[in-house]
């Protein structure tokens, strides 16, 4: 048999992915060869490194388009953008994620193996935290990258499990409160694999209707299969189970709320900005490239699902009483919002992108500021802990009130210019219930952060209420970062909304 | 491919052979499967899935494909499964599934779920498929099974192969994070650094008296006495607790015949 | 018969798997049950491959096990690591983060 020839490779095309995949190995040996002392800083080098040198070469690949290596990757403009939007909020986390001024060793645990609560794990309590995290880091950013421009259905699996992994672990790795954080890795863990095998058995029965995974050749079978549309229907079914599960959206969203507590801060930012990003990267790559023809069978269960999600998320959002699960429930119904972008198809790709990069940056800053809220025991999340800190800090409240504010969609903040593209695109698609399902569930979803605006500003502090921390220049510089771009976005949006307007194609052939 | 060997006829059809062997089996692979699900220790609930899985390894090689038959029968049986029992022997063996429900009507709902979800996926599969003959793998095996895997593999698939890499590292990563217990330089105990410890001055190299050696009592709460005479606390495990005896448990106890208790005939 | 008695068996173990998922309490269990859903998944693949006609349904079944491979020794550490802490693999134990 020498009639194996590897498929053409545009190496450029895949310079963005392979550089970050290579560097998390590189990270990996690291972890091997270097010293203990000097781990940390090669590790957060390599890391920064890797991000900013894929960024460039996404920058640099910014008007190709071509489908490579056999089919596997397809490089368009819309998924360059992806992959830009999970770099530029990759490098952004990373401030959180390698930040050790706040707390000795920084917010992951020296290591893991130590049952919670032993004498071992009470010795090792201001002990520098794993280097490890980094490389996985990478492996996970690597692989929401490759999820976005996956061509064809087996590739995605193979990426939602190299970004999976490294999560389900990085959750369990948190320095404080170790049994949530195990806790959390476990619900994650266990409620990932349930989806993906709904997704792998998606994938089958579509392989059995189409004959193939490759998007492309499976909007071909659409168009003139003989085969019953049963297999269609339920295999696209079950796909969509594995893909709303991680976007968080209603009825598949049980898991969020817990994961987002238990994990550790840095990390649940990373989770809420850039797997969202990829969530929804695959899920419109899906439904525009393969699925838009069978339009019909899908946008009904897929416009229900979208008002369930931000029905329930916003109404939930309104009960809570701990900062992290409240932005767990907002970042669900931020998920129905983006639905809508899904469900408008090919017009409003640009406006999901667009949502994308306000969200990320105005969560990777809530969450930036959510660490710095502490007490002995480590990040005091509970709500009643935060009254009155306006008086105490004035600086950390404004920011987080023009986070809040953002998130609430107020003119003049990205949350409102975000929302406002996406549902004119959702409304020049005709999808003028979910408009207002959407624009009605906003304003539910506005009260609970004016709550915590009021409870900064007007209640009086308690007793017990906690220090802000002075930060290290990392979360200043992501919190900085997120609240400038709330800012910007929402006084000047025009740049971006022209540039992902130009970027939002998906190549279909 | 010999169509004697695996069963299917050039065109996809099933041979007789292939009834007969899939009628034995999938009644195995089922009883597999439920077993799974209700045994309540979780070994035989591990036993009764390697039952599964092999049935299904034998269906891979009579559908055409003898290698994935062997890696299913090598990795999952072989590999996957017997971690599942390590784990399991390592963590659980002796806990037992409470069938408390905690969130009530859960299993009633789960089932009637389930019987719902495979009676619709039962029906549309048998509808969806039963007019379309199958193709058959024939052509695509002409050159051997192995070598039309290693051919797709390596070309249409490459950039997903190479990316499992990436999962199996991670893998590796995070077992080593979760499970090693890595030692400092000084922590690190060998032969040599115990037996000094073990004869260094003040310290007692010879084995510890067992509870209510040389005592007056049996008691396990009685300390024991070193040759010289005196108590060692050490032989008093730290869970008993401590407290004193009162005069009746003090006595030597009753033997064979005596009523009273001291009462030595 | 014709080879879509396979897919229904498949159907039907996926659907016990997600039933065990559902109603079992021991972590391990329904990991077990997890794996259940994929070997359906796979037996669902290799099928296909043999009515379409082509090996890319194996060599999807094949990437299957290799990424549950490694989605197991993940699995079994995070589980370990629990079970380290608080000496129980139930996931009804697992109840601390709850509003």
């Amino acid at each position: 048999m020498n009639d194996i020839q590897l498929p053409p490779i545009d190496y450029a095309a895949l310079l963005p992915m392979l550089i970050v995949f290579g560097l998390a190995c590189v990270g990996i040996l690291a972890e091997a060869f270097v010293p203990r002392k000097h781990r940390f800083a090669v590790q957060a080098t390599l890391t920064l490194a890797a991000l900013i040198a894929g960024l460039v070469t996404v920058i640099i690949n910014r008007d190709l388009e071509v489908t490579t290596i056999g089919g596997a990757v397809t490089i368009d403009g819309a998924g360059l953008f992806l992959q830009g939007i999970i770099l530029v909020l990759g490098i952004v986390a990373f401030g959180l994620i390698a930040e050790r001024r706040l707390e000795r060793g920084g917010a992951f645990v020296a290591n893991a193996a130590h049952a919670a609560d032993s004498d071992g794990d009470k010795k090792q309590l201001n002990e520098a935290g794993a280097t490890e995290i980094f490389p996985l880091t990478l492996f996970a950013i690597a692989g929401m990258m490759l999820f976005c421009v996956s061509g064809d259905l087996l590739t995605m699996f193979v990426a939602l499990e190299v970004f999976s992994l490294p999560l389900y672990l990085m959750c369990g790795l948190a320095r404080r409160r170790r049994l949530l954080s195990q806790e959390s890795a476990l619900k994650y863990f266990l409620l990932g694999a349930f989806a993906s095998a709904f997704f792998l058995y998606g994938v089958a029965l579509i392989y059995g209707y189409a004959g193939s995974v490759q998007l492309v050749a499976i909007k071909q079978s659409v168009l003139d299969s003989d085969k019953s549309g049963v297999l269609l229907a339920a295999g696209l079914a079950l796909l969509a189970i594995g893909l709303l599960f991680k976007a968080a959206a209603v009825p598949f969203h049980v898991w969020t709320p817990d994961v987002y507590q238990g994990a550790p801060t840095p990390i649940t930012a990373l989770m809420a900005a850039c797997v969202k990003a990829a969530a929804f990267g695959g899920l419109l790559r899906v439904f525009n490239v393969a699925f838009e023809t069978t339009s019909w069978d899908w946008r009904p269960v897929i416009t229900a699902v979208a008002m369930a999600t931000m029905i329930v998320g916003s109404i939930l959002a309104v009960t809570q009483t701990d900062i992290k699960r409240l932005l767990a429930y907002s970042s669900i119904a931020n998920a129905g919002y983006l639905l809508v972008g899904v469900v408008s198809l090919g017009g409003a790709v640009g406006s999901s992108m667009f949502y994308l990069v306000a969200y990320g940056f105005s969560v990777l800053a809530a969450f930036g500021m959510v660490t710095l809220v502490r007490d002995a025991d480590g990040e005091a999340t509970h709500l009643s802990r935060w009254a009155g800190l306006g008086k105490g800090s004035p600086l950390f409240s404004a920011m987080f009130t023009i986070i809040m504010l953002g998130f609430a969609g107020i003119p003049l903040t990205s949350g409102f210019s975000s929302k406002f593209a996406l549902f004119s695109s959702a409304w020049d698609a005709n999808q003028s219930a979910l408009v207002i399902v959407g624009v009605l569930s906003s304003v539910v979803l506005a009260f609970p952060y004016l709550k915590v605006v009021v409870l900064l500003w007007l209640n009086p502090p308690g007793d017990e209420t906690p220090t802000v921390s002075v930060p290290g220049y990392l979360t200043r510089a992501v919190v900085g970062v997120g609240v400038l771009a709330t800012i910007v976005l929402g006084v000047a949006p025009s740049w971006l909304l022209d540039m992902v307007n130009s970027a939002g194609t998906f190549l279909a052939k | 491919m010999n169509p004697a060997l695996t069963g299917v006829l050039a065109d996809g059809g099933v041979t007789t052979g292939e009834a007969v062997t899939f009628w034995i089996l999938a009644p195995i692979a089922l009883a597999g499967a439920i077993g799974m699900v209700l045994l309540r220790n979780a070994v035989h609930s591990a036993l009764s899935l390697v039952l599964t899985m092999l049935s299904l390894g034998v269906f891979y090689v009579l559908q055409a494909g003898p290698f994935i038959g062997m890696v299913q029968i090598i990795v999952y049986t072989g590999a996957i499964m017997m971690l599942f029992l390590f784990v399991i022997m390592l963590v659980g063996r002796n806990t037992r599934d409470s069938l408390i429900e905690v969130l009530r009507g859960q299993r009633v709902a789960a089932i009637l779920l389930g019987i719902g979800f495979a009676m619709l996926l039962g029906t549309g599969l048998a509808r969806g498929i039963g007019s379309i003959p199958a193709v058959g793998l024939a052509e695509a095996n002409v050159n051997g099974n192995v070598e039309g895997i290693a051919k797709l593999l390596f070309t249409r698939y490459i950039f997903a192969f190479e990316v499992t890499s990436a999962l199996l590292i991670t893998a590796a990563v995070g077992a080593m994070i979760l499970a090693h217990v890595e030692k400092k330089p000084g922590e690190k105990m060998d032969q040599k650094v115990l037996s000094r410890a073990r004869f260094e001055k003040g310290n007692y190299p010879g084995p510890k008296a067992g509870p209510g050696v040389f005592a007056t009592s049996d008691s396990v709460a009685t300390p024991a006495l070193l040759p010289d005479g005196t108590f060692t606390e050490r032989s008093v495990s730290k869970v008993v607790p401590a407290r004193e005896l009162t005069i009746a448990e003090a006595r030597p106890k009753a033997v064979n015949g005596s009523k009273e208790y001291g009462a030595i005939k | 018969m014709t080879p879509e008695y396979y897919l229904v068996l498949a159907a039907v173990l996926f659907t016990i798997g997600a039933v065990g998922v559902l109603i079992r309490r021991n972590a391990i269990v329904v990991f077990m049950c997890v794996e259940l859903m994929l070997n359906a998944a796979n037996l669902t693949l290799v099928t296909f491959a043999r009515i379409n006609g082509s090996l890319d349904g194996q060599i999807m079944a094949f990437f299957v096990m290799v990424v549950a491979a490694a989605e197991v020794v993940v699995g079994l550490a995070i589980i370990m690591s629990i079970f380290r802490s608080r000496r129980s693999a139930s996931v009804d134990d697992a109840n601390l983060l709850k509003y």
